[in-house]
C-alpha cells in the first residue's frame, strides 16, 4: 500500500470508519543491522556465560574435545559481526531520516524533555492520556536505546582488550590495549565486560514486553516496522515529530 | 655445581680469568651463555658475542638496596640448592652493598654503601628489591636514620642502570594494597629520570634477573620493555597462551574443586581462579627451582603476582572475578545480576498484570479506546483526542 490514506473497509463494519496512513520509518540497513545485532547478541550473552563459567565439561582425551576453543569462536565471530552492525549505524546517523539521525539518539528540544516525564508517568499509569505521540521514539526510547548502545561499545572496548592479550603487539593489544591500565586492570575490565553482559539479560524482556504491549493496547504497529520499516497511524493524530 | 667461595672476584681480574680460577669449564659456560640467549629471545649466533663480552667484564659494582619488603626476593635470586653459573655471576656481582648479606653492619656497612657510590658514580648497576613509601614524609621505612626516599634518590642519581627486582619495587605490592596506609609506590614512580626495569614477580625468577644483568653486560644497554617496564623477552606473553594446562582449556576440561577428578587428571584451573589470562609471564617456560616446577604445574592457580595491583585486582585468588566491593564476599556480581534480570522479568509481569486491571477498570468506567483502534473498533472521538482514554508512545 503506498503511503496515505488507507481507505476504511465498510466490510468490517463496526462503526465510524477512520483515515489510516502508513509512514516509512526505518530504512532496510536499520531493519537489517537490528536483526544481525539481535542474533548477535543473543549468540554473545550464551557464549558469554559459558566462556565466564563453563557450565559444560568434556571427559576423556583433551584432543578429542575443542568445546571451549568452538565457543570462544563463535563469540569472538558474533562480536565481529556485531561491531560491523554498529559501524553500518553509525553512518546511518548521518545519512538517515530524521528518525534514525542522530539526533534521534537523545531527547533534543526542550519539550522532548518535559515529554519524556509524562512518557514515562504513563508507563505508571499516571495520567497516561497526557502523554504525546511520536511517530519515531519517544524520549524514553531514545535515551533507553542509547545507553544500551554506550553498554555495546563499553563491552566492545573491554572485550577487544582481552582479545588483544593473545597476541602483545598485535592490532587489538596496540590499539585496545589502554583499555586495562585506564579501568585499573585487566580484570577490571573483565568484571565489567561480564557484569555488563546482565544488562541484556534485564533489557531483553523489557524491550519485548513494550513493544508488544504497544502494538496488542495500542496497536500501534511497532513490531511491523522493525520488519517491514513502516507502520500504520491514525492520520487523525498528531505526532511530536510527524 | 658451584659453591660460593672465599676467593672473591678480584677487580683487576675479569669474569672469565675469575670463572676458570673457580674451576667453570669452557664448555659450562659456553653453555650458560646459550642458554641466556634463548631466554633473552636472541640469536643462538650471537653466543660467542655473549660468551666474549661476558668472560671480559671486570666486576662491575653493583649496589643492592633492601627497602620496604620481605627479602623474598633476596631469598629467591640468591638462595638455591644447587647453584648455577647464573647464580654465580649473581652472587659475584652482588658485592659492594647488599645489607642482608654482606658481613658489614651499622655504620661500616653506611660507609661501604657511599664509598662505593662515590667512587663508582655514574656506572654503577642499582638492584632496588621493595617499595618506598611516602606518607608522613616516609618515615615508615628507615635504614640508619634516613627515610627510603632519600636513600632511592641518592643511589638512583649516579647510577648507570635502575633494576627494580620483585612486585614491591615494582608497584608496591602487598603494602600498597588498598588502603595502602604507608602510602607505599613502586621504583618507578620515584626514579623518573631514567628507565627503570621492573623485574615483576612475588618473588620474581632468578634467572629472569641474571638475563636482564647479562644483557646489560654483555650489550651495555637494558634489554627491551613493555609498557609496564617489563623486560619483553621474559614477559612478552600470557601464562595462558604458553601453559602445559591450556589443551584442556580449549577442550572444556577443567577443576572445579582442588580435590575432585579433574584436579587428579591435571585439568584446566580457570574455574578455581587462575590469573593466567591476565598474566604477562615466563613462569611456564622458566619455572623455579632449576626448572624443576612452578604453581600451576603443581595444581596451584596462578595469582598474577606480575601484574600491577594484583592484590586488588587479581583477588579473590580463588574465584575468576573480583568481588563486588562493600556488599560482603557471599554476594558476587553474578547474584546482583540474576536477582535484577529477575527482577526485570516480574516487573514486566507486575506491569502486565497492572495493564489487564487497568482497562478493566477503563472498560468497566465506558472509557473505550486505546488511540489507534480497530477499524470500526468504536467510537473514534475525533472531537476530544485527547480524552480519557490511554495514549500510544
Amino acid at each position: 500500500m503506498e503511503a496515505g490514506t488507507l481507505a476504511p473497509s465498510e466490510s468490517l463494519g463496526r462503526g465510524v470508519p477512520v483515515e489510516y496512513k502508513r509512514v516509512y520509518l526505518w530504512h532496510w540497513p536499520i531493519r537489517a543491522m537490528h536483526w544481525i545485532a539481535a542474533l548477535c547478541i543473543v549468540s554473545l550473552v550464551v557464549t558469554g556465560f559459558y566462556i565466564g563459567k563453563p557450565y559444560f565439561m568434556t571427559g576423556g582425551e583433551p584432543s578429542d574435545h575443542f568445546l571451549m576453543g568452538r565457543v570462544r569462536f563463535v563469540h569472538f565471530v558474533s562480536a565481529g559481526l556485531l561491531v560491523a552492525t554498529a559501524i553500518v549505524r553509525s553512518y546511518w546517523l548521518f545519512v538517515g531520516n530524521k528518525y534514525e539521525r542522530w539526533r534521534a539518539l537523545f531527547p533534543y528540544h526542550r519539550e522532548d524533555w518535559s515529554n519524556l516525564w509524562l512518557v514515562l508517568k504513563k508507563y505508571f499509569f499516571v495520567q497516561p492520556w497526557k502523554a504525546p505521540h511520536y511517530m519515531g521514539h519517544n524520549p524514553l526510547q531514545q535515551l533507553a536505546y542509547t545507553s544500551i548502545y554506550g553498554i555495546a561499545l563499553l563491552q566492545v572496548l573491554t572485550g577487544f582488550h582481552m582479545y588483544g592479550l593473545a597476541e602483545p603487539g598485535g592490532f587489538f593489544a596496540v590499539a585496545f590495549g589502554w583499555v586495562g591500565p585506564l579501568l585499573g586492570g585487566t580484570q577490571i575490565a573483565r568484571f565489567l565486560h561480564h557484569v555488563l553482559t546482565w544488562v541484556w539479560v534485564i533489557f531483553l524482556p523489557i524491550h519485548f514486553y513494550l513493544t508488544i504491549r504497544a502494538d496488542v493496547l495500542h496497536h500501534e504497529s511497532r513490531v511491523t516496522s522493525i520488519v517491514s520499516g513502516g507502520r500504520y497511524v491514525r492520520a487523525d493524530i498528531e505526532f511530536v515529530d510527524d | 655445581m658451584y659453591f660460593p667461595s672465599t676467593h672473591a672476584w678480584s677487580r683487576q681480574e675479569t669474569l672469565g680469568e675469575h670463572m676458570e680460577r673457580r674451576g667453570v669449564s669452557r664448555r659450562d659456560f659456553l653453555q650458560f651463555c646459550g642458554e641466556i640467549c634463548v631466554m633473552l629471545g636472541i640469536s643462538q649466533a650471537l653466543t660467542p658475542r655473549v660468551a666474549e663480552a661476558l668472560q671480559n667484564v671486570r666486576r662491575p659494582s653493583v649496589i643492592w638496596l633492601q627497602l620496604q619488603e620481605c627479602t623474598g626476593c633476596v631469598e629467591s635470586v640468591l638462595r638455591t640448592a644447587d647453584p648455577t653459573i647464573g647464580d654465580l655471576v649473581l652472587d659475584l656481582v652482588s658485592l659492594d652493598y647488599q645489607h642482608t648479606l654482606m658481613a658489614a653492619a651499622g655504620d661500616a656497612a653506611e660507609a661501604a654503601l657511599h664509598a662505593s657510590m662515590e667512587e663508582n658514580h655514574g656506572g654503577y648497576i642499582l638492584l632496588v628489591t621493595g617499595s618506598v613509601p611516602l606518607e608522613e614524609n616516609g618515615i615508615y621505612l628507615t635504614i640508619g636514620g634516613r627515610t627510603g626516599l632519600e636513600i632511592i634518590r641518592e643511589a638512583a642519581e649516579g647510577a648507570a642502570a635502575v633494576i627494580a627486582i620483585g612486585a614491591c619495587a615494582h608497584f608496591g605490592s602487598v603494602q600498597s594494597a588498598r588502603p595502602n596506609p604507608t602510602g607505599a609506590v613502586g621504583i618507578s614512580e620515584i626514579v623518573t629520570d631514567k628507565p627503570v626495569v621492573n623485574i615483576a614477580g612475588c618473588p620474581p625468577i632468578g634467572d629472569v634477573v641474571t638475563a636482564t644483568v647479562v644483557h646489560y653486560l654483555t650489550f651495555g644497554r637494558l634489554p627491551e620493555l613493555d609498557g609496564d617496564g617489563r623486560p619483553l623477552f621474559a614477559y612478552g606473553a600470557r601464562i595462558h597462551d604458553q601453559c602445559p594446562r591450556r589443551a584442556h582449556f580449549d577442550a572444556g576440561q577443567y577443576v572445579e574443586e582442588f580435590d575432585d577428578e579433574g584436579a587428579r587428571k591435571a585439568w584446566c584451573l580457570y574455574q578455581v581462579g587462575c590469573k593466567g589470562p591476565a598474566t604477562f609471564s615466563p613462569c611456564p617456560i622458566f619455572q623455579w627451582n632449576d626448572h624443576t616446577d612452578w604453581p600451576i604445574g603443581a595444581g596451584h592457580p596462578c595469582i598474577g603476582c606480575t601484574e600491577r595491583h594484583f592484590w586488588d585486582t587479581m583477588t579473590p585468588f580463588y574465584k575468576r572475578l573480583p568481588d563486588v566491593a562493600g556488599f560482603g564476599v557471599e554476594r558476587n556480581a553474578d547474584l546482583f545480576g540474576a536477582a535484577a534480570a529477575i527482577g526485570a522479568v516480574a516487573g514486566v509481569a507486575a506491569h502486565a498484570a497492572a495493564t489487564g486491571v487497568h482497562r478493566a477498570r477503563q472498560k468497566k468506567a465506558g472509557i473505550p479506546l486505546p488511540v489507534v483502534p480497530d477499524v470500526g473498533g468504536g467510537a473514534p472521538a475525533p472531537s476530544k483526542p485527547s480524552g480519557e482514554e490511554e495514549s500510544n508512545g
